[in-house]
């Protein structure tokens, strides 16, 4: 598969100035800064005014499950076949594009706009915490924006996936969809319903949790994405490390690996899937 | 050494640019001495390959789950020339052309760009086709410019060629405006200067004049017309059968998704047997004058308008259609010929 890179930059730039003045995307990355601000200034239930960085994360996660997997959704379900219902990717496959090249030029400019979503609406919280708050580790609040953003292209990749899939956009909005209620609702009800039956509420109270719970938990990125921020970022490992007893294996390296896993298997299914299908 | 014609970015000055290709040329304004420099784009490794033909279709076949778009169709398209590709609405027009462009999958058959098979190397082909498809469509929240400078960076054309271009469809005031708000017929417009990035030697154009308002139509028409003197080789489908008929030199009518006709209009309207029509003008028209023309032997119609006799024969009885007139007391203030029509040869092959 040849791929010429001057191309994938000009598909990833377009992406980019097309996406960037999307108003959904300015206001998401609005909302995530005020969302940061409110957290920290009244997330404490034990002290008032402004939080440190840390405890803003940990109850920032939830927030950001739910909103970046809403923003990866957005930016790819509609990046193929939107542009194939238009009319405008016959044009640029006819211009010497390869099919590959697009996919890539895609995924790269639609990612740049994702990571520069969370980074501009934590960055700009983190700035006005760092002022407000003494002691503020700045390492640890820009490994939770990495980890979002890696969280964020799990997401985008699926999302650019179900845009080859479809033959519509309304049915591969309607895809992505369940595919975020499945995600966010549904797996995570299984998953603790299937913890609850089997191995009964005293014995879960006592922190007696299955090594199975854990592997199956590695085929949900939304709890990938929350385990990961637990035994990563200090004070919220700190604060439920009395709770959660995780396995030795399941290690911030694997979480990261397994949220990469899901990045590249959909990327290649997209790739795959747009190869032949007919525009 | 080459010319180029370019703008001054700071005070849109025209400057003319003497140099070779790759060369890097210092460049101060006249007017107002903003300095810069302007890089001579290379040549295109574009070069028709000698003897092949622009387009060839052999056998091609394509079914939607059932249905059969396109039927086991072969055809050329030779270098230089207009062809015509006709056929109602769902005959595989559409289909035909995205298969030649490799963006559906052919169920069977053969497809070559001047000489290079579409689906081996479907990239190297694409490089020398300029495509304008029926549903144009651009990136709403860009300008009309920077549409074009992306495409043109695609296909590696200098951005210079974007500014002409747009000139050129008569869109100079709007490139800056987003293309959200341009008319059907200014995004019609501007799908042309897309196809026309690089001067592509063939082009590929879907109904381009559907959308685009009289004045629309003769610029394209015209666009088209100065590609074909340049030696570009076109396939184009089209309604506007007029049209068609003026510019193209060989003509294929699909219908159901076979190849029912491939030829020039007036060979094709022999193979028919189709008689060209008698158009008489005159000051009245009386029923014995209808009873008279009727009455020739080889005319095959006559049709009233008004003070107009419309009648269907070949060349040769024209006298005698004149002289049966002219009998029957008729004054004749005006008389024309006309060959057999497109239209004509349309429908008797498309007819079920």
């Amino acid at each position: 598969m040849t791929m010429r890179r001057d191309t994938v930059i000009s598909i990833a730039k377009k992406e980019i100035m097309d996406n960037i003045r999307n108003k959904w995307i300015i206001l998401v990355s609005i909302m995530f800064a005020g969302l940061t601000l409110v957290v920290s200034y009244f997330g404490s239930i034990t002290s008032h005014g402004w939080q440190n960085l840390g405890l803003t994360i940990a109850g920032m996660t939830s927030f950001a499950t739910y909103l970046i997997s809403i923003i990866g959704f957005m930016l790819g379900y509609a990046s193929i076949i939107g542009e194939i219902e238009r009319g405008s990717m016959s044009a640029l496959l006819s211009l010497a594009a390869t099919r590959f090249e697009i996919v890539v030029g895609k995924f790269l400019g639609l990612g740049a706009v994702l990571c520069f979503t969370v980074l501009v609406g934590f960055g700009f919280a983190g700035i006005v915490i760092g002022v407000n708050v003494s002691n503020v580790d700045y390492l640890q609040f820009l490994a939770f924006i990495g980890m979002t953003m890696i969280f964020g292209l799990v997401f985008l990749s699926v999302a650019l996936c179900f845009s080859t899939v479809f033959s519509k956009r309304s049915t591969a909005l309607g895809g992505t969809i369940f595919l975020w209620f499945l995600f966010v609702i549904i797996l995570p009800i299984v998953f603790a319903g299937l913890l609850v039956s089997t191995v009964g509420l005293t014995n879960l109270t006592a922190g007696n949790i299955p090594e199975w719970y854990y592997v199956i938990t590695l085929f949900n990125p939304i709890d990938v994405y929350s385990s990961l921020i637990s035994i990563t970022i200090r004070p919220v490992s700190t604060s439920i490390s009395g709770v959660v007893p995780y396995p030795a294996w399941y290690s911030p390296g694997l979480l990261l690996g397994v949220l990469f896993v899901w990045i590249v298997v959909f990327f290649v299914l997209a790739a795959w899937r747009f190869n032949r299908k007919d525009v | 050494m080459a010319t180029q014609v370019i703008r001054c970015p700071k005070c849109k000055t025209t400057i003319t640019v003497t140099g070779s290709p790759g060369e890097h040329i210092s460049i101060t304004c006249p007017n107002c001495g903003e300095k810069g420099f302007y890089v001579f784009p290379e040549p295109q490794a574009r070069e028709m390959i000698p003897g092949s033909a622009a387009i060839t279709v052999r056998n091609l076949s394509k079914c939607y789950k059932t249905f059969k778009a396109v039927d086991d169709i072969s055809f050329s398209v030779r270098k230089g020339e207009i062809f015509g590709f006709l056929g109602p609405n769902g005959a595989g027009k559409t289909t035909t052309i995205k298969a030649i462009l490799d963006l559906i999958h052919a169920d069977r058959g053969e497809i070559t760009i001047n000489g290079i098979n579409v689906r081996a190397q479907g990239k190297k082909a694409r490089e020398f086709v300029g495509y304008m498809p029926e549903q144009v469509a651009f990136y709403d929240n860009l300008t009309a410019l920077q549409n074009l400078r992306f495409y043109a960076e695609i296909k590696h054309a200098s951005k210079d060629e974007c500014e002409r271009l747009i000139e050129l469809i008569g869109l100079g005031d709007a490139g800056k405006k987003k293309v959200g708000a341009f008319s059907k017929g200014m995004v019609q417009r501007l799908g042309m200067a897309r196809a026309m990035l690089s001067n592509p030697p063939i082009m590929i154009l879907d109904e381009p004049s559907g959308g685009l308002d009289p004045r629309g139509v003769v610029l394209v028409r015209d666009i088209i017309l100065d590609l074909k003197k340049k030696g570009v080789s076109i396939f184009i489908s089209s309604h506007i059968l007029s049209e068609i008929q003026e510019i193209c030199d060989r003509v294929g009518i699909i219908n159901k998704g076979k190849l029912v006709a491939q030829d020039t209009v007036d060979n094709l309207g022999r193979k028919l047997n189709l008689k060209p029509q008698i158009i008489v003008t005159l000051d009245k028209v009386t029923t014995a004058i209808e009873k008279a023309v009727q009455a020739i032997p080889n005319v095959d119609q006559v049709h009233t308008a008004g003070n107009t006799l419309e009648i269907v024969c070949d060349a040769k009885t024209k006298a005698a259609v004149i002289l049966a007139i002219s009998n029957a007391g008729g004054n004749i203030v005006n008389l024309q010929m006309k060959e057999p029509s497109l239209e004509a040869v349309f429908m008797r092959f498309t007819e079920a």
